[in-house]
């Protein structure tokens, strides 16, 4: 266990030695008392399937999107209170007919039940707000990301930096963080990343060119935590959905379903 | 045929022998109440009430059987019945079994008799739930097949009339399923079940809980009279929706109602408007809190909310003297217990558990079970909002009768929100 730790802390340090990795900041939301932590990751490289994919520099979220956040978004948390408010220039979720959260924990959990539609709303809204361009990740950077530069954990460590085969999520960074320092990119909540981004995609067997949830989440097994772990998005995800049409926004039955953003340097 | 034509034979059809009739060929004139000759007969179905929910149940019905025609339409508004054909004609799986023509498409406020007259077998009903007790009696009347939404009513009177229509329907076995999913739910049936058996023992208390954000409002336009636009917003008005505790957590007191087999003798609640106060919410609460209490001492507490940014919780608990359960599928204590098969979804069960009882002769009726738990949370209402401690008994006979006598557009006074302790039980 101390050697792990000890490894873990001299791998975090290895960015913030290099001259092209970006500085991690604090992001805030105005209007609000909302903050979460951006990390910058160095450029390099990660496999995918047989290529090997060129991934810059960036930044991304210390941990999966909470709560805390997201309801700045969907409720408009951050103007003033009042009467139902007109358009604007970006579209805001519809409400959720049900408990969105299901009941698992709000403050300080992962958003869950949001369709990628709603993950990529979010990201031009908070653009809107910080005069930063947030993102999803594609699956390349996303996977990058994941690995920091170490092999995946085995099975027998997992349990030190991921949750899984639970009955419901858990609050963000309560385990170790990778490498790098960013929690969870395995299990909790499996995340919406934006495809590929490069030409890699026909090496990697079955997979489809739409939007795609990587590293597996709570209700999964051992063996499914993993950097390479994809599901893709079918009927069933919305199957108690009672209206026609289905939310663009929500997921009836997508509560593994969570994401995180990443910003270009 | 004409649609005069096609409302007579089908009434003169009912009011004949039904032995006799079904010699007829069912399959050419539709379905029959209780004598279902082949699993391969059609059943036309109207729609009334064409939103989001009710489109969503012509979608779910489709898909629960083979032998479903969506035929009619029926709603408030035109704009609102347009959407709902577009979606159902536009849809490329399953447009070959909708057969809506104009002459099938009724609008204003009558739009229900009129789909139920023009010759269909079956209709889902998902028109704002203050309608809902007249539309379940005409069908009932006419001797048609019922899907209803919950919650069924918003007031006693409403409740006693499910109550009749349900008690007709049994004579006719027509068969009536309401819109409470859990109910349909393999997950729930299965958990309930064992409740029942015994695996939690003797049930001591239990609480259910509908803790949500805030639902859609569609605002106003200039040109709706006040009951167009109250309509369009129904949720925030008593006599359309019942207030959020009967529209929503009808869903959580149904799941306690069934686990203990009874509906409760008295309940003491409170609630309030806290937080969604802007007129546009009409005069509804936003948070309620109610025990009630069943035969042989049980409490129950139920809570529910609609305040954005608070924290969820939709969900059922009994506690018995060896364990307890979520009914929703775990029972934990010396009979432990975890679901572990698939539940489809069951939105498009409920269509299949009814369809498939109309065609075996063996109807479902739910009539009961929804008009007691549409009473159960219309008493925690009442109790609420007048501070008073109410009875089964008096929350029954209460005269409240929330539907206005004479329903036109045209101006109508927002009710005044309840003040508990000054707000008179009626």
């Amino acid at each position: 266990m101390r050697y792990v730790i000890v490894l873990v802390l001299i791998l975090a340090a290895i960015p913030a030695l290099c001259a092209d990795t970006p500085a991690n900041y604090a992001e805030s939301i105005s209007g609000t008392l909302v903050k979460f932590d951006m990390v910058g990751i160095p450029a390099g490289k990660v496999t995918m399937g047989t290529q090997t994919v060129q991934v810059k520099a960036l930044w991304i979220a210390k941990t999966e999107t909470t709560w805390d956040a997201y309801d700045v978004f969907v409720y408009r948390l951050d103007e003033p209170q009042g009467a139902p408010s007109g358009n604007d220039a970006v579209s805001h979720p519809s409400k959720p007919y049900g408990a969105a959260d299901r009941g698992y924990g709000h403050k300080g959990y992962p958003v869950i039940n949001v369709s990628y539609y709603a993950a990529e709303q979010y990201c031009k809204w908070l653009t809107a707000k910080t005069g930063h361009t947030y993102r999803l990740p594609t699956e390349a950077e996303w996977q990058y990301a994941c690995l920091a530069g170490a092999p995946e954990p085995d099975e027998k460590s997992l349990d030190k930096y991921a949750w899984f085969w639970q009955e419901k999520t858990q609050p963000v960074a309560q385990k170790l963080p990778n490498a790098w320092g960013i929690y969870d990119m395995l299990g909790n909540v499996a995340e919406w990343c934006a495809g590929l981004d490069c030409a890699a995609g026909a090496s990697i067997p079955d997979r489809r060119d739409k939007p795609v949830v990587c590293g597996g989440s709570f209700e999964d097994s051992a063996n499914k935590i993993k950097a390479s772990t994809r599901k893709y998005q079918d009927d069933s995800w919305q199957a108690n959905d009672p209206q026609n049409p289905k939310s663009k926004w929500w997921l009836s039955d997508g509560q593994f379903v969570g994401f995180r953003i990443v910003r270009d340097q | 045929m004409t649609k005069q034509d096609c409302a007579i034979s089908r009434r003169d059809f009912l009011k004949g022998s039904v032995a006799s009739a079904a010699v007829i060929g069912a399959g050419t004139m539709g379905l029959m109440p209780g004598a279902w000759a082949a699993g391969s007969d059609t059943i036309k179905v109207g729609v009334i009430g064409c939103g989001g929910r009710g489109t969503g149940a012509a979608f779910d019905c489709l898909n629960a059987d083979p032998g479903v025609k969506i035929v009619a339409l029926g709603d408030l508004f035109k704009d609102r019945l347009d959407g709902c054909l577009g979606r159902l004609t536009g849809d490329e799986k399953l447009k070959e079994r909708v057969d809506i023509t104009p002459d099938r498409c009724f609008t204003g406020f009558d739009n229900y008799e009129k789909v139920i007259d023009c010759g269909v077998d079956m209709v889902i009903m998902a028109a704002p739930p203050g309608f809902r007790p007249a539309h379940v009696k005409y069908a009932v009347d006419k001797g048609k097949h019922i899907f209803m939404e919950k919650p069924v009513a918003v007031d006693a009177p409403g409740v006693k009339l499910i109550l009749e229509a349900g008690e007709i329907a049994t004579q006719k076995k027509l068969g009536i399923v309401a819109g409470t999913i859990k109910r349909h739910q393999a997950n729930y049936v299965a958990t309930v079940k064992r409740i029942h058996d015994g695996a939690v023992g003797d049930i001591l208390s239990a609480q259910c809980y509908y803790n949500t954000g805030e639902l859609w409002n569609h605002g106003r336009k200039p040109e709706w009279t006040d009951v167009e636009w109250q309509i369009r917003n129904w949720l925030y008005f008593t006599w359309l929706s019942g207030d959020h505790i009967v529209e929503q957590h009808v869903h959580n007191i149904d799941v306690i109602n069934w686990a203990l087999n009874a509906h409760p003798l008295k309940c003491v609640g409170m609630g309030g408007r806290q937080k969604r106060t802007d007129p546009a919410y009409g005069h509804i609460f936003d948070h309620f809190a109610v025990e009630y209490e069943y035969p042989n001492g049980v409490r129950v507490m139920s809570m529910c909310r609609q305040q954005d940014g608070c924290c969820g919780n939709v969900s059922e608990r009994v506690i018995g003297t060896e364990g307890s359960s979520n009914c929703a599928g775990l029972i934990k204590g010396s009979r432990e217990w975890k679901f572990e098969g698939s539940a489809p979804s069951p939105y498009v069960q409920e269509h299949i558990d009814l369809i498939s009882g109309i065609r075996d002769g063996k109807p479902l009726n739910e009539a009961r079970q929804i008009a007691e738990s549409s009473l159960t949370a219309i008493m925690g209402r009442m109790s609420a909002y007048t501070g008073q401690e109410i009875t089964w008994e008096q929350a029954m006979n209460s005269q409240e009768n929330l539907m206005p006598e004479k329903l036109e557009f045209g101006p109508m006074p927002v009710a005044p929100v309840a003040v508990p302790g000054r707000t008179p039980f009626s």
